[in-house]
């Protein structure tokens, strides 16, 4: 073999390599879409997204379209406010990724608002929270004490597994109550995902 | 084992083999149903010919509740005997024909059996939309 071959080899053999290390660069993918990457033993962002549409689709269909919510909020909008949101799962999950979908959407329907300053775990926004305090201290502006409705929820898990083949499913549970503490809406949605377990490397 | 009864087993394990991914769906309904649906007219725009060949729109109709969010609902048919995996979005648009975003826009994946028929329900995010999209994507995880 001659040297100037042996040369252009090295060259696109060097060309090949630092190209194969060019192809970890990040892509960036559409969150809404399905290009997104989805396993089993966790709850990834297609399992949120399919599981708020569920919520926000059958809120808005069998309650809020039936024209029946009528609030203390401005022009007469609903307050809501977030209640417990319980994650029964193996895995730690932040649940404002389901919830605030659903905020987000409702808030989009212009017939609920959402009380930031009301909260479980102390206010959402100690700020606002501060303010409407004065307010209602003060008097100088009507400001609604309670909400008129209480979003709850729960995060359910099942898994189980037959030869290398595994399920994962996730039950997302919701429900909507009013101050008397009667649930005018609930619903359920459940995911189930599968795969093959990974073999076991030495 | 003479020519035709290796012939005969051989066929019989082609035609076990093709149809192990064929269970179709055998449905009952009423003959005059008591409902009467909106049917509304609609354009399709097919880029994907092996999904429309698979995965076919039957129908969608359209209601308003007393909320005025618009409801549409599609009747979706799988066209072989195969069970099939596809997503579906909706796009909402308002009465000048700009679209409303919102956190409920975001692809859903589906499975349907062989010949089975399912519906698939939309609700526009607010009383201003008028309008919408359906898009069927192929090939969903």
């Amino acid at each position: 073999m001659n040297r100037p071959l042996v040369s252009t080899a090295l060259v696109v053999a060097t060309a090949a390599l630092l190209g194969g290390c060019a192809s970890s660069q990040a892509t960036y993918v559409d969150p809404a879409s399905t290009r997104t990457l989805s396993n089993v033993g966790e709850i990834n962002v297609q399992d949120w997204n399919m599981a708020a549409e569920s919520m926000i689709n059958s809120l808005i269909a069998k309650h809020i379209n039936s024209g029946s919510v009528k609030g203390s909020g401005p022009d007469g909008r609903a307050v809501l406010a977030i209640s417990r949101i319980v994650n029964n799962t193996s895995i730690q999950v932040d649940t404002d990724m389901l919830v605030k979908k659903i905020r987000v959407a409702l808030l989009g329907t212009g017939k609920v608002v959402v009380d930031i300053t009301a909260g479980l775990g102390g206010p959402e926004d100690p700020l606002a929270a501060e303010a409407k305090r004065e307010q209602q201290f003060l008097g100088t502006q009507k400001v609604s004490g309670r909400p008129d409705y209480t979003l709850s929820g729960k995060i359910i898990e099942n898994r189980t597994r037959q030869g290398n083949q595994r399920e994962s499913t996730y039950v997302f549970q919701m429900a909507l109550a009013t101050r008397d503490g009667l649930a005018v809406w609930e619903d359920e949605k459940t995911i189930t995902k599968q795969g093959k377990r990974a073999p076991v490397s030495w | 084992m003479n020519s035709n009864t290796v012939r005969a087993l051989a066929t019989a394990t082609l035609m076990a083999l093709l149809g192990a991914g064929c269970q179709t769906v055998n449905t009952t309904e009423t003959a005059q149903p008591a409902f009467q649906r909106n049917l509304v007219s609609e354009k399709r725009v097919i880029t994907d010919a092996s999904l429309a060949r698979k995965v076919q729109i039957l129908g969608v109709n359209v209601s308003d509740g007393p909320g005025g969010f618009l409801k549409v609902q599609a009747e979706v048919q799988n066209t072989t005997r195969r069970y099939q995996r596809f997503a579906y979005k909706w796009e909402w648009f308002d009465k000048d024909g700009n679209l409303v975003e919102g956190p409920s826009s975001v692809s859903i994946i589906r499975q349907v059996e062989g010949k089975e028929s399912l519906f698939i329900n939309g609700v526009a995010p607010n009383p201003s939309v008028r309008d919408y999209r359906l898009k069927l994507y192929e090939n969903a995880r």
